[in-house]
């Protein structure tokens, strides 16, 4: 053991204090990056050499073995699954919102009193069924009606549309992210075979999986080589190690799931058909494609059924009444063919369009007081004709604003529910890898006295070798 | 356990949050002064206010109608009352001529003139008018029901209305039936003017049991009951009296005598059946008035916001946020790198 390895072991806790006070450097520099996991540095005492008497050994200062970072692979798994519910939880509550907007009649007109207007006008009607200003009253109520299964419909479809530009969006973020999480698989790879841990690369890579499921569940295996592949839950790979592969959106027909026309279905490039629109779960996607397919589907049908409904309990008993020109058999509405898109193509027939007197109010010729056709079609307001004759038309509709609302405030309770999970999860990683300022100034000041430490003793080594080389001239 | 900064700057983010989306949950409900704003806030409660509303909106209807059957009614009553008084003229008359005691032919020749005035009145009545439409023409609302023959032009529609949630009444009295006593007997019935339809359907469209409309009507058992084989018609029996007195056959205006008093008693029957629905109005208006009370209520506790409640949870919620606030600031300021030099 001579002067100079002690030199050596004093250089070699300098170099161990450089690394452990860059550490801490990165470690505040990092404090607020997202998805950062805390490195920590690993040292280990070098091999010793034997003392010059043989009897013992002497250490020979000290070596960074590897620089770790702080991370729970588990709990990260946890937190992806947490964030992705929430993701898909908050997509969702966006669809919700705007279909509970449409529907909010809380404050304002609606469907519900343009309904209770329309057949309010027939009651009014049958008092007085001669009456040329009643009869235009009728007219313009259903007017109303229609406009407003109009305007529900059109709104519906908008969110519809909107929601779709959203999936086309998200289509978008998850190919990137594949493309990302390959590419970072191909650099931690190259790393790896050099046996240097890629942290950062690491971290990074965790940050792109973990924005992929908030968009989309996925299951994530690593390889030995320390690269993943990511499969698509239900809808087969997306990345596997170093290849990836596409998503791509494309407008198509309906379909018995929920699909309505002209709304994107989602391939994938896997396999020869790919369709994966209904195999998607989870995530904003999923979410938005629940939204689209099942919500507002709902809602459109329930809307149609009722357009349907109306047109045709009403026209069935204005059929038998007689007008004002003593004509029998005309609609009052036009007479519709199916029930799909009904609140679409609601309308008033030609005649009642063209004339007023062609309301009938009379179930009988040349009786201009008979009153009993209106007054039948004003019966209707309260007939259970909805839902197997279980609900009437206001029952209904007021089922519809109550099942979105409904909708709306189990999701809001999801996602506070949700909040609370994945903010539990974020805590428990931040004990684990965040960082913590107090912790980092301390290690800091514990490196930098290490660091003098170690310079002291190159200092004394050198004193003494000094010593030794003066001892001729003493 | 380690407590990193981050959580902390979480931990403080979120009860923030937590307390402003309070906040701003009261504030909504403080400026519209409703507890529900959208379906979402209490669904179930939301339909229900949804199908008070429908109630509400019904009611105004049903109040209007209301209003117009008792106008129609109420004229109907007082057109017959001149009616009924009117008979009892004819039947003073009668009674006064039927003896060759106190007629002669000097007399019966000026009074059968008031018999024509009285037939010219009566004609009048019947053909009275509410808001340009004849109330005793049946569904005839546009024509005059009697001519000036006295022979019946309208038919026996009854308009039935609704007054209030499935109650009906019917707003007007056919001339058929009241100037009649035996109505289904009568010349103008029999004489098809009103067809017979209105004996053997009537009544709003029930639904079958297998939900389809069907405007089936019902047969009316009230007019089947009245049958007899002797009819007699207000009109008839006062030319009957003009003929009589003007010919001076004792008998006929003799004869006319009982035929009056079935007529008085015929209008009469009428408008205690007229009074009948006036006072079936009457009391389902009064129990639409509860029934409207108790929705306001009951929409009321739905729907408002208790304004004590809003500013005592806004003056709570604020004094959360407040000392959210301060904590928050000690808690975030100090770190270790402050203690060294």
């Amino acid at each position: 053991m001579g002067i100079q390895d002690m030199m050596q072991t004093g250089r070699s806790g300098m170099i161990a204090a450089k690394a452990g006070i860059s550490t801490t450097g990165h470690n505040i520099a990092n404090a607020n990056t997202e998805g950062y996991s805390r490195q920590r540095v690993h040292q280990q005492t070098n091999d010793p050499v034997t003392s010059p008497d043989h009897r013992s050994f002497v250490g020979r200062g000290v070596n960074v073995s590897r620089i770790d970072r702080v991370n729970d692979g588990y709990l990260e798994k946890q937190i992806r699954r947490g964030s992705m519910d929430l993701a898909e939880l908050e997509e969702k509550d966006l669809g919700l919102t705007q279909i509970e907007d449409i529907f909010n009649e809380l404050h304002g007109d609606g469907l519900n009193r343009i309904i209770s207007k329309f057949f309010n006008q027939f009651r009014s009607l049958s008092n007085d069924p001669d009456n040329e200003s009643l009869r235009q009253a009728v007219r313009e109520a259903s007017q109303s009606v229609i406009n407003d299964f109009k305007r529900l419909r059109t709104d519906v479809i908008d969110v519809q549309n909107h929601l779709d530009n959203r999936i086309e969006g998200y289509v978008q973020d998850v190919n990137r992210l594949a493309k990302e999480i390959r590419d970072l698989n191909v650099r931690i790879a190259d790393y790896e075979s050099r046996a240097e841990p890629a942290n950062d690369l690491m971290d990074h890579r965790d940050i792109k999986i973990k924005e992929l499921s908030d968009l989309i569940e996925t299951r994530v295996r690593y390889d030995k080589k320390n690269m993943v592949s990511v499969d698509l839950k239900g809808g087969g790979p997306l990345v596997s190690t170093v290849l990836n592969y596409e998503l791509s959106v494309k407008r198509t027909g309906s379909d018995d799931e929920g699909k309505s026309t002209g709304t994107y279905d989602i391939f994938s490039n896997v396999s020869s058909p790919g369709k994966l629109t209904h195999s998607l779960q989870g995530g904003k996607l999923g979410g938005t494609l629940n939204v689209r397919d099942r919500s507002l589907n709902t809602v459109l049908s329930r809307l149609d059924e009722m357009a349907f409904n109306i047109a045709k309990t009403v026209n069935e008993i204005h059929r038998q009444g007689v007008t004002r020109n003593g004509v029998k058999g005309v609609n009052f509405f036009k007479e519709p063919v199916q029930v799909h898109r009904a609140s679409e193509y609601l309308k008033l027939s030609d005649e009642v369009m063209s004339n007023v007197n062609f309301i009938a109010t009379a179930a009988t010729k040349d009786a201009p007081g008979d009153n009993r056709i209106a007054i039948a079609i004003s019966g209707l307001q309260d007939m259970k004709l909805m839902n197997d004759g279980k609900s009437s038309f206001d029952e209904w509709y007021n089922g519809i604003v109550a099942d979105v609302g409904m909708a709306k405030s189990h999701n809001t309770e999801g996602i506070n529910q949700q909040k609370n999970i994945v903010g539990q999860l974020n805590k428990m990683r931040e004990q684990i890898s965040g960082v913590s300022i107090d912790e980092e100034t301390m290690d800091l000041m514990k490196y930098q006295h290490a660091f003098d430490a170690s310079a002291r003793v190159i200092s004394v080594a050198d004193q003494m070798l000094e010593t030794v080389l003066n001892i001729k001239k003493l | 356990m380690r407590i990193t900064h981050n959580s902390n700057h979480d931990l403080v983010q979120n009860s923030i949050l937590q307390s402003k989306g309070r906040m701003e949950k009261l504030q909504r409900e403080g400026s519209s002064l409703k507890k529900i704003n959208t379906p979402s806030d209490d669904p179930v409660a939301a339909a229900k206010i949804l199908q008070m509303r429908t109630e509400k909106e019904n009611n105004i209807s049903f109040r209007d109608t209301a209003k117009l059957a008792e106008a129609y009614l109420g004229n109907s009553d007082n057109a017959l009352s001149q009616m009924t008084d009117l008979l009892i003229r004819a039947k003073e008359i009668a009674i006064g001529q039927s003896s060759g005691a106190s007629s002669n032919e000097g007399t019966r020749f000026g009074i059968s003139e008031e018999v024509s005035q009285l037939f010219k009145q009566a004609i009048s009545i019947a053909n009275t008018r509410v808001a340009g439409r004849y109330i005793f023409g049946g569904y005839k609302t546009n024509s005059p029901p009697v001519n000036d023959k006295g022979n019946y032009q309208g038919d026996d529609g009854e308009m039935m209305v609704e007054i209030a949630k499935d109650v009906f009444i019917n707003m007007n009295v056919p001339g058929l039936e009241a100037f009649n006593s035996q109505p289904r007997s009568s010349k103008d019935y029999r004489e098809g003017q009103v067809e017979g339809r209105i004996f053997e359907d009537r009544g709003p469209a029930g639904v079958d049991a297998d939900g389809n409309q069907d405007i089936e009507f019902q047969p009316r058992s009230e007019y089947e009951a009245i049958q007899g084989p002797q009819n007699a018609n207000v009109f008839q029996e006062l030319q009957r009296l003009r003929t009589g007195l003007l010919t001076g056959d004792l008998d006929s205006i003799r004869s006319t005598l009982d035929q009056f008093d079935q007529l008085i008693d015929k209008v009469n029957a009428v408008r205690s059946q007229i009074g009948s629905r006036l006072q079936g109005i009457e009391s389902t208006s009064a129990a639409m008035d509860r029934h409207e009370i108790t929705n306001a209520q009951l929409t009321q506790n739905l729907e408002d916001a208790d304004l004590t409640q809003v500013m005592a949870d806004m003056a709570n919620e604020e004094t959360v946020l407040r000392s959210t606030m301060s904590v928050s600031q000690r808690l975030l300021q100090p770190t270790l790198m402050d203690f060294i030099k």
